[in-house]
């Protein structure tokens, strides 16, 4: 009747997993409690779980992105804490447990901390930036989301019911294969990888298809901001990626469930296949992420230095190269596989190329900046953080792209912390970027200055404290993902890494004081023209927040940077744009499609992995009958009354009018 | 005048530019009273040629109008002949100048396939060359 499941997977007899998802499950149940008792849900329900405006999704991409992020962080501090502790001692953590916390670690940071950060700011600012009012499929949009917070969920039961996967963040066969790993763990990751996967599909089909089909008149491609061209790469990366990923996971999922043999040792299995495939995924997957990234940091440099993006068509060129030459250098995570040297060169030459289109990027950012006037606003030091820390770890990168001194270096912590060192340098710092850039595009207000510059220097220093000695270490012989170690050599270094993660801890604290302490200044914090950094692109021309529709009227677009040009006209005008002409607004009216397909997606999930047939049927019949409805519904719009358009309208104009009579910076 | 014309006339009036309605998604068509018809035309063409094409796959296998060894070369082309087929009158491909992004979409997406499955089989070709399998190590062992 319950499959596999019974009381004997619950690790009763293991207090650190009890005592932590106690905790947990008190706080979402006093959440909930919350919620209920406070009579918020009817609010929730209509404003936020079944909301379909981009803007919302965006925000509760981010939201949990960030619980993801401190989720993987908890594990990143065990992880480092049991190495401090096992030095010729067994530390806290048995291996079977560490096994599961490293796992763990890389399967929510990717995939649940970064892909849900990386696509909640496109979610937030690509339809603000297009000029549009919202993404091409918008309730689509919502089923990705809920079906991304499936999988994160899905990993986090885990925690306590059963296991999760002991094999890595990317489960080798035959490893990951029944014989070696028979219970649940490698299920748990399959499944949630694969519903957060189809997650993703969806949203890379849907700002494909925004980016290109759905643009403010007038905008041409070459007048799209920097931001908006970086996802549209990394959109078309998961169009292209993602599909691998989930073929490559099926496969295993069918040696796991029906005794096929494609991985296997037996019968013709080939376990080097997976490697291969899962590469040929995992290689765009990085610049999926980073990509949004370096277009945060363009918009970031540019507002900041006060001038136009440094060789933007340049900046444009090297993101489509990158979008590209990422499908050519999968190789490079399995030189030592045993493939010649023909090929080994030919992928390494390629990875040094792609640093290329990088370099580009850095030199324009460089540029951008030089001669402009730069405020030193917590947005510009994270990306001022990132040149230098990404530049380190993109010539590690190319050291390691040299096969001969990828055959030293692989596998040890020098690798560890190389990809650390972009993944946090370029994807996490471009990510609290945007995060302190548009918050108050989001919300309305600006976050604390002080303690988001504490933030940022308390993570910087952490960081290189952390992964400096992972790097030394590395290059001393330590491999990754020892539970305890004999070597005097490497004791001083990983206590010294052991503080370095106190000092990002305490990062960490800070940021979350900074959001408690915005919240309860916002009145002083509070953004009212909608143009709080002197933005140059078409989401500050909206209110903060934006209301639903984002512009009373489509702006009407010409050349680079249009909303700086319509400022600019301002200021030598003294006056505002005439006020357009007010019209009726159509809407997509909210739907609960994504979270009921999301709640079927769970049980059909949970059901797969414990193989309790019937819950799976359950599930996938849910899951089919929801889209259905969806399918034959009457009214998908609803319409905003011009009367209503011109109030919100004319109330931010009234705001702007007041910002630009006492406006006393240059004047064109 | 249809719906359709309509709208991208009045699209065209407010933009004073050459750009198409902003609700089209590719391969969308307005049901028109005009539309209906010729629409149908070309599914109806495309089934046919499809259903040609499969029936022509399987019929070659049996009579000897091709010489054997050819026969896996046929069935490429055949196939190739579909994906032709399914492209023109299903997925609305055309040369049109509204079908840059769709032209452009395809050839990405026939990058990345040869780039994948090329890499992959010489990847793999390259491992199997080197790398000994087990029952010859095995053998050495005797």
């Amino acid at each position: 009747m319950l499959g596999k499941l019974s009381w004997d997977v619950i690790p009763f007899d293991q207090p650190l997993p009890m005592i932590a998802s106690a905790v947990v499950a008190l706080a979402i149940l006093g959440v909930l409690a919350w919620v209920f008792l406070a009579g918020h849900f009817p609010y929730l329900w209509r404003e936020w779980i079944t909301s379909v405006d981009h803007k919302r999704i965006g925000v509760m991409y981010t939201l949990l992105a960030l619980l993801m992020l401190l989720r993987g962080f908890s594990d990143a501090v065990m992880m480092r804490s049991q190495q401090a502790l096992a030095f010729q001692a067994p530390g806290y953590l048995p291996p079977d447990h560490f096994n599961q916390v490293f796992s763990a670690h890389g399967t929510i940071m990717i995939f649940f901390g970064a892909m849900p950060f990386v696509i909640g700011l496109m979610n937030l600012v690509v339809p603000l930036q297009l000029g549009v009012r919202d993404v091409a499929f918008p309730t689509l949009n919502s089923v990705s989301f809920w079906l991304t917070a499936t999988g994160a969920l899905l990993v986090n039961i885990s925690l306590v019911i059963g296991e999760f996967a002991r094999t890595g963040w990317l489960p080798y066969p035959p490893l990951s294969e029944t014989a070696y790993s028979p219970g649940v763990g490698v299920d748990y990751y399959l499944w949630a990888v694969q519903i957060a996967g189809v997650g993703t599909l969806l949203t890379g089909i849907n700002f494909v298809t925004t980016i290109l089909k759905m643009r403010a008149p007038g905008m041409s491609y070459l007048s799209m901001s920097m931001f908006c061209w970086t996802s549209l790469a990394a959109s078309l990366l998961i169009v292209a990626a993602f599909p691998i990923l989930t073929a490559t996971l099926a496969m295993l999922t069918l040696d796991r469930y029906f005794g096929f043999h494609f991985f296997t040792n037996e019968a013709g299995g080939n376990m080097l296949m997976f490697v291969n495939l899962i590469w040929a995924w995992g290689h765009p997957e990085v610049y999926i992420l980073v990509l949004p990234a370096f277009g945060i940091f363009s918009e970031v440099i540019s507002t900041f230095s006060s001038k136009p993006l440094f060789g933007y068509r340049s900046m444009v060129a090297a993101t489509l190269f990158i979008c590209i030459v990422s499908f050519m250098v999968w190789l490079h995570h399995f030189f030592t596989m045993g493939a010649g040297a023909d090929v080994n060169a030919a992928f390494g030459i390629a990875t040094s190329i792609i640093a290329v289109g990088t370099g580009v990027k850095i030199y324009n950012w460089m540029f951008t900046m030089y001669g402009g006037r730069i405020r030193f606003a917590t947005p510009m030091l994270w990306s001022l953080g990132f040149m230098v820390t990404f530049v380190i770890g993109g010539m590690t990168g190319v050291l390691l792209a040299v096969p001969p001194a990828d055959f030293l270096l692989h596998n040890s912590l020098f690798l560890v912390a190389h990809f650390h060192n972009v993944i946090i340098g370029g994807v996490l710092f471009g990510a609290f970027a945007g995060y302190t850039y548009w918050f108050p595009k989001a919300f309305g207000f600006r976050l604390h200055e002080g303690w988001g510059k504490l933030a940022f220097w308390l993570t910087l220093i952490g960081f290189y404290a952390t992964f400096v000695p992972l790097y030394t270490v590395g290059l001393l012989g330590m491999t990754r993902r020892m539970q305890h170690f004999d070597v005097p050599a490497w004791y001083p270094w990983v206590l010294v890494a052991g503080a370095g993660m106190l000092i990002t801890t305490a990062g960490v604290v800070a940021q979350i004081i900074q959001l408690v302490v915005s919240i309860r200044q916002r009145a002083a914090l509070r953004d009212v023209t909608g143009d709080p950094w002197d933005g140059r692109s078409l989401e500050w021309a909206t209110p903060s927040p934006p209301p639903v529709f984002n512009f009373a009227a489509l702006p009407h677009v010409e050349g680079e940077e249009p909303y700086w040009s319509i400022k600019q006209r301002a200021r030598e005008q003294n006056r505002l744009r005439d006020e357009p002409e007010y019209e009726p607004i159509e809407m997509p009216r909210n739907s609960p499609t994504g979270f009921i397909c999301a709640f079927f997606a769970t049980v059909m999930g949970f059901a797969l992995i414990w193989h309790i047939w019937w819950m799976v049927a359950l599930g996938a019949l849910g899951a089919f009958a929801t889209f259905v409805v969806f399918a034959w519904r009457d009214i998908p719009e609803y319409v905003i009354p011009a009367a209503e358009v011109a109030r919100i309208d004319r109330a931010n104009r009234s705001a702007r009018r007041e910002a630009l009579a006492t406006y006393t910076g240059p004047r064109p | 005048m249809s719906n359709a014309d309509d709208r991208h006339a009045q699209r065209r009036d407010t933009d004073g530019l050459e750009r198409y309605d902003i609700d089209t998604a590719p391969g969308d068509e307005y049901l028109g009273d005009a539309e209906v018809g010729s629409g149908l035309r070309g599914y109806v063409i495309g089934l046919g040629l499809a259903t040609l094409l499969t029936i022509a796959s399987f019929w070659l296998l049996g009579t000897n109008l091709i010489w054997a060894p050819g026969i896996p070369v046929a069935l490429i082309v055949l196939a190739i002949a579909q994906m032709g087929v399914h492209l023109v009158f299903f997925l609305h491909i055309t040369t049109g100048p509204d079908n840059t992004n769709n032209a452009l979409a395809l050839a990405f997406g026939v990058l990345i396939v040869v780039l994948v499955i090329g890499g992959s089989i010489w990847i793999m070709a390259n491992l199997d060359h080197n790398l000994m399998p087990t029952n010859a190590i095995m053998n050495m062992n005797r």
